[in-house]
């Protein structure tokens, strides 16, 4: 399979008064062409920074990658390095290849824009060929693949709209220039349960008739299990297991995966029986050594306390950051 | 009947025009009185003036001021008070005391044109650049540009108006002699005749170019402050992200999706400021001896001119209350998030 982005050694610190919050830490991932991939973590583990960093959006001045690239591989062959792209590269780049739908759904959309305006802007702004009439048939499809009533929608202002909707508009939005890469960002975090089932039907129905590839960023593994094609764990800021749906959910070989799997109510489990990672995320700033997760390991030894983990190959597509792997999960 | 009555109510813009109404009754029922607790009334100010410059003894300034001012201030308060409201309704502001015979109303229309020239020049070249200034400071906060400009319009919006317009003319106007100084005060030059000739709009532009800037010095950057706050919050709203991430134009991020969201809170205090138009600045136009409507405030004032000072006082209310009525229906027009039922 051929990857559609290549993330190597990639690096990411906040600057604050108290230090350098090492949010991401030396992240080696593929992302396939037409894949469904999940990047999965509590909060605070890195998730959305990456998310980020993939389409340079990080804030200026607060945030500073430190080391590696992100290498993003176009249809004809070509290569682009997206954190070495400046100005109207960069501008032409983001949404025409690489879409992201953000975690704020409530705060999406300009609030003194009627949703028409915002989705032609798009448009304009990227020289796209298509006359008036041509794009505003294009912006109501993609509203009717979202399950939304264009004619409605269109001529309303955001607050006219309720939070699913919104988030409805801005994956419409997402679509617009056919991006061959769509990064979702919690995109339904903000939302009741209901309207959630509501997102995950239309990126199902997305991911049916457009074939495109997602990155989809979360703290629920559940929603993994529905969507999916691959997952990768995140932890302190690095990735500690990688591998596919059935990998992780039925041979997990990361303590933390395995903590995370447990945390996860299932219809038949009994009540009662959940049970929780025990202790805190590490703080970001003064991190432990050694394997992150070690404080919070039952299965730790002296080796975890004194090295950091690398991934190592499980099996095929299957790579997981614990020393301990073959001793505690044994070998498939 | 009463269903009509209660219909109109529920109307918006008549509840609007109500308000305004007894509002300004209020206020020119207060500005009547208040005016004739000054101490001294525009005859003993008279007699005083005459003494000390004609030289007159008492009687005689008291008898030469009685005939020439044709009131009489001995009624009783609730009839001169019942008088001024009946000619208020018929649309009659009185007649000025001390310049005899001229009416009010036609005071006001000659002086109040100048005022709302300079002033309304001054607002929007001052809000222009304070708009534009503090919009490029937020780009740049905590930068050089930004430190040193965030110093001055602070000093700036802190420093009385009177006060620069005394240092213009005392430095620019008397001590380096850089501009004429009967040109820096003064509306226009007497030997030109007023009309739409070149050489009186040049003249006109030449003699408020001063009053101009010291409004403009002392206003900028209390706009500039409030621009540059509303822009850097608005910078951090998750859209301006969102709007990066979808490849918009940096000018069309900065125009409509910025500036748009970030000028909205500043609108109503421009609209409000138009109100505040008509006071005039008092103090400026004293300094220049610019004859608008402060100016002729300011006279009335020393003359205890009691009709001249309510007509100047109801057109300011009027202005004001106005103007805080439009800014609140303005609001509803450009932020559609408080536009009225759909």
């Amino acid at each position: 399979m051929r990857p559609i982005l290549s993330i190597k050694g990639l690096s990411v610190e906040y600057l604050s008064p108290r230090g350098r919050v090492k949010a991401v830490r030396n992240v080696n991932l593929e992302v396939y062409k037409g894949e469904i991939l999940f990047l999965v973590g509590e909060s605070g583990a890195g998730k959305s920074t990456l998310g980020l960093t993939l389409l340079k959006l990080l804030p200026e001045g607060i945030a500073k990658v430190v080391g590696g690239e992100v290498i993003y591989h176009r249809d004809d062959g070509g290569n682009l390095n997206i954190l070495k792209l400046r100005k109207g590269r960069l501008r032409r780049f983001r949404w025409k290849e690489v879409a992201m739908v953000f975690q704020g759904a409530m705060n999406s959309l300009n609030p003194i824009m009627k949703i028409k305006d915002q989705m032609y802007d798009v448009i304009k702004d990227h020289g796209v060929r298509l006359s008036k009439r041509e794009a505003y048939k294009k912006i109501e499809e993609l509203l009717a693949m979202v399950r939304l009533d264009a004619k409605r929608v269109l001529k309303s202002y955001p607050h006219q709209l309720s939070g699913g909707m919104k988030q409805r508009v801005m994956i419409a939005m997402s679509l617009l220039l056919d991006p061959k890469l769509l990064i979702l960002d919690e995109p339904t975090t903000a939302l009741d349960v209901l309207t959630q089932k509501n997102i995950m039907n239309v990126l199902k129905d997305i991911r049916d008739k457009l074939h495109l590839t997602m990155i989809f960023i979360t703290h629920d593994l559940s929603l993994a299990a529905e969507l999916a094609d691959r997952i990768a764990i995140m932890y302190a800021g690095s990735i500690v297991e990688v591998g596919s749906v059935e990998q992780i959910f039925y041979r997990p070989k990361h303590p933390y995966t395995h903590g995370l799997l447990k945390s996860v109510p299932k219809l038949t489990s009994e009540i009662g029986k959940l049970e929780s990672i025990p202790g805190f995320p590490p703080d970001m700033i003064n991190l432990p050594p050694g394997c992150k997760f070690h404080p919070r390991c039952v299965f730790r030894r002296d080796i975890c306390m004194e090295k950091e983990p690398f991934l190592q190959k499980v099996e095929e597509n299957h790579y997981t950051a614990c020393w301990r792997w073959r001793d505690i999960f044994g070998e498939e | 009947m009463s269903e009509t009555l209660i219909r109109l109510y529920r109307n918006f813009f008549f509840r609007k025009i109500l308000r305004v109404a007894v509002t300004v009754f209020i206020v020119s029922t207060l500005t009547f009185f208040i005016v004739r607790l000054m101490p001294g009334n525009p005859i003993d100010i008279y007699i005083s003036s005459l003494m000390s410059t004609q030289g007159m003894s008492y009687q005689e300034a008291r008898q030469m001021a009685l005939a020439m001012f044709s009131i009489d201030l001995d009624a009783p308060l609730h009839l001169q008070y019942i008088q001024y409201l009946s000619n208020l309704i018929r649309g009659d502001l009185g007649v000025s005391i001390t310049s005899t015979g001229t009416p009010v109303a036609k005071m006001i229309a000659e002086f109040l044109p100048w005022t709302l020239f300079s002033v309304s020049l001054s607002l929007f070249a001052s809000f222009g650049i304070g708009v534009a200034l503090g919009m490029v400071m937020a780009y740049r906060r905590g930068g050089i540009f930004d430190t040193i400009l965030t110093g001055i319009c602070t000093i700036m919006s802190a420093i009385p108006n009177y006060i620069v317009g005394i240092l213009v003319i005392v430095f620019i106007g008397i001590q380096w002699n850089l501009y004429p100084l009967e040109t820096m005060r003064g509306t226009y030059t007497s030997t030109i005749t007023p009309g739409f000739t070149i050489e009186f709009i040049v003249d006109v532009f030449k003699h408020v170019l001063w009053p101009f800037i010291t409004y403009v010095v002392c206003t900028f950057g209390g706009w500039a402050l409030s621009m540059r706050a509303n822009t850097i919050s608005t910078l951090g709203e998750d859209y301006i992200t969102v709007a990066k991430a979808k490849g918009l134009k940096e000018s069309r991020i900065t125009f409509s999706y910025v500036g748009r969201n970030a000028i909205l809170p500043l609108f109503t205090s421009l609209t409000i400021s138009f109100g505040f138009i008509f006071g005039g600045s008092l103090l400026i136009e004293n300094i220049f001896v610019y004859k608008g409507i402060g100016w002729l405030l300011w006279s009335a004032i020393n003359e205890r001119d009691y009709p001249t000072m309510q007509g100047v006082f109801l057109i300011m209310t009027t202005a004001v209350v106005l103007s805080v009525t439009i800014a609140d229906v303005l609001y509803g027009l450009i932020d559609p998030r408080v536009r009225r039922g759909e």
